[in-house]
């Protein structure tokens, strides 16, 4: 009885020991494979089986796999056999005896066998499948008690380490995730620094290639109407013109079958292509080939590739309008340069003219501009008076006025009558310049001590000329047709007046008279200048020219369309 | 400047690049132009040692992709070696131990190429 006893005592704490053993190590273990063999083999040797497997069940199909299988004749280890467990037997420990028969014949096992269920509180793992003992003998209760221990602590260990590998799935789709986020946030940065469309291209391309472990990509733009290729890899032959129209008409994520349409996709292996957009214009295309590790694109790879790419591409876009505000910058800088020439074409200061009082000035709309007056002494000492208007403004017509300059310079001293000189002049002009460009001009001459003025009118707002006493003024109107507009056929006609103290002439250019008033309906013409010379002719000639200014500023309201030159010229008395 | 360096050795007929500091979409145009002009020599057997990199960016890693399919349809390959564990977080994170050989040390790549 004591030795009986003794057996029993030792019995039960090598059971114990085992169960502890087994615990501990199954616990520390992450490894189910490991735990699932350990079960198996300890329960085999413990019960002194000659057969067992463990049967794993897959919930997606329904079926169990024999994930650890021992002794000839039952399923192979990976064999897949498909049991029709009814609920309560999934929610039993211990299936055996008479009742189960049908299911050991399912899985192909003898009817002597016992199945042991591997299941926590809510899943349901599979089963420890152990054959009849080599004896035949029965398993005792306790026997089946201590394989029931196990078979909970390896399933509760099973469990813990599918949840520790689905932890680890998902730390590990985090991480993807955070360096996604990453590479985005510093590219946003990186990009920020860049202003060369090259590198920015380059770099996209890159990261793209990097982060979707690709070769083949293609990133085409749209600028300024022109379709192009900004950066490449890995492709065959670049896309013809037809292929990039094509590629810009997909659809804004397209992903792309083996046998697609497009050749120039199916050459290259292309699997995806998204369109960008910028203020909801499509601008840009990029496509992405197979990926190294077969994976699909998925929408998180759109997605990436989304946000990537409308990085560059803004980013591309804003060194495009910088680009732009550059030039623009240095087309004023250079306006301003040829503003500065310009206004070193005009006398200034004005000269002193004996027995005169002399006013002028000029007013550009634009930075340069196609009026032009000048004052310039002959060889005789006398003194020649210009004025005109270039059809058009801005530089065209400054190009213009400053070549007008030039041949009224080179003229000056020559001895040549004026009427010739005015034919020359248009002849020049005419052969020169397109046919659309004309210039109004005026000239004279003061000669004899101040008492003559001789003059040609081709095609300028004649001047207004109020002798002393008089308050209907002459029209200085002789003259020809404007330069330019035809070669000289007829010659100009010329015609000479007497000055005399206290004539008052007043020379201008259209921008005067045709001045708007502010709601653009009436001009201010030449009746209103006529009035405000006349209410004005007693002032010294500064003033008057300062009364016509004023006067045309309250007409339009202050807003200047065209060039304004005003030259006044008075006779001292 | 970025903090990138990038230097070629001779070791047994096989140039090894010593790439440190960050590569990044900054630098990485140096380690381009570096494998550019390897494989315009023919040089097709590149170990890349990255035992002094401390960082690099997917532009970094895009840099190898772009080359690995021409250096290999050459004959050739590039192994990478000697990376901290930082860095070959991100190359696996991205997948690319499926792709690349990569070594902990260089003795092992360049036994790998005499084989």
């Amino acid at each position: 009885m004591s030795s009986s006893a003794n057996l029993d005592e030792r019995h039960s704490r090598f059971e114990l020991r085992t169960l502890l053993e087994t615990s501990r190590l199954l616990i520390e273990s992450q490894d189910p494979d490991f735990v699932l063999n350990n079960l198996l083999l300890i329960t085999m040797g413990k019960l002194l089986v000659t057969k067992g497997m463990i049967l794993i069940f897959k919930p997606g199909e329904n079926v169990y796999y024999a994930s650890r299988a021992k002794g000839r004749g039952w399923l192979k280890e990976n064999d897949e056999v498909s049991v029709d467990f009814s609920l309560e037997d999934l929610d039993t420990s211990v299936l055996h005896g008479e009742k189960y028969a049908s299911i050991f014949e399912q899985i192909g096992i003898e009817r002597e066998s016992i199945l042991f269920n591997l299941k926590t509180t809510n899943h349901h793992i599979g089963f420890l499948c152990l054959g009849p003992k080599g004896t035949k003998q029965e398993l005792t209760e306790r026997e089946i008690e201590f394989i029931e221990s196990l078979t909970i602590i390896s399933s509760v260990a099973i469990a813990n380490s599918r949840m520790f590998k689905e932890m680890r799935h998902i730390n590990r789709r985090l991480d993807r995730k955070v360096h996604d986020l990453n590479t985005l946030l510093e590219l946003s940065k990186d990009f920020n620094l860049m202003v060369d469309r090259e590198e920015i291209a380059r770099v996209f391309k890159f990261a793209m290639l990097g982060q979707m472990l690709i070769r083949t990509f293609f990133f085409a733009l749209e600028v300024d109407d022109e379709k192009s290729i900004v950066s490449i890899s890995g492709i065959k032959e670049e896309p013809t013109k037809e292929d990039l129209d094509a590629l810009f008409d997909l659809e804004d994520v397209t992903h792309i079958s083996e046998d697609s349409d497009c050749e120039f996709l199916n050459e290259n292996n292309i699997r995806l292509v998204i369109g960008l957009k910028f203020q909801n214009e499509k601008i840009g295309v990029v496509g992405v080939g197979l990926r190294g590790n077969k994976q699909e694109y998925g929408p998180e790879e759109v997605n990436f590739l989304q946000s990537l790419g409308n990085l560059a591409l803004l980013t591309i876009q804003k060194s495009l309008l910088l680009d732009e505000r550059l030039q623009k910058q240095r087309m004023e800088e250079e306006l301003n340069l040829a503003k500065n020439i310009q206004i070193g074409l005009l006398p200034d200061p004005l000269p002193e003219i004996d027995r005169f009082d002399l006013a002028a000035i000029n007013i550009s709309s634009r930075q340069v501009g196609g009026d032009y007056f000048d004052f310039i002494e002959t060889p005789e000492k006398n003194h020649l008076l210009a004025i005109a208007d270039v059809t058009g403004k801005g530089v065209p017509a400054s190009l213009l006025m400053a070549n007008l300059q030039s041949m009224l310079h080179a003229l000056a001293p020559i001895d040549v009558t004026m009427s010739e000189a005015t034919g020359s002049i248009n002849d020049i002009i005419y052969n020169n310049t397109p046919s659309d460009k004309f210039i109004t001009f005026f000239w004279g001459i003061i000669s004899d001590n101040g008492t003559k003025f001789k003059y040609v009118n081709a095609g300028h707002d004649p001047p207004i000329l109020f002798r002393k006493g008089s308050d209907e003024p002459l029209l200085l109107e002789a003259g020809g047709v404007i330069l330019g507009a035809m070669p000289t056929m007829l010659p100009y006609e010329s015609a000479e007046i007497d000055l005399k103290p206290g004539d008052l002439i007043v020379f201008f250019t259209d921008g005067v008279t045709e001045a708007m008033s502010p709601d653009q309906t009436e001009e201010y013409e030449t009746e209103r200048l006529k009035d405000c010379i006349r209410k004005n002719r007693d002032k010294p000639s500064q003033e008057i020219q300062d009364a016509i200014i004023a006067d045309i500023n309250a007409f339009s309201n202050n807003i200047q369309y065209d060039d304004i030159t005003i030259i006044v010229l008075k006779v001292d008395e | 400047m970025k903090n990138f360096g990038i230097s070629i050795r001779e070791v047994e007929n096989i140039r090894v690049l010593d790439i440190s500091g960050e590569l990044d979409a900054h630098t990485a145009s140096q380690l381009e132009n570096s494998l550019k002009a390897l494989i315009d020599q023919n040089e097709i057997c590149i170990i890349v040692n990255c035992k002094g990199l401390d960082y690099i960016a997917s532009a970094g890693l895009g840099v190898f992709m772009a080359y690995i399919e021409d250096v290999r349809g050459m004959g050739g390959d590039i192994k990478l070696t000697n990376m901290n564990e930082r860095v070959y977080n991100v190359f696996d994170l991205l997948g690319f131990p499926t792709l690349y050989d990569i070594h902990d040390d260089e003795s092992e790549a360049l036994t790998g190429f005499n084989k």
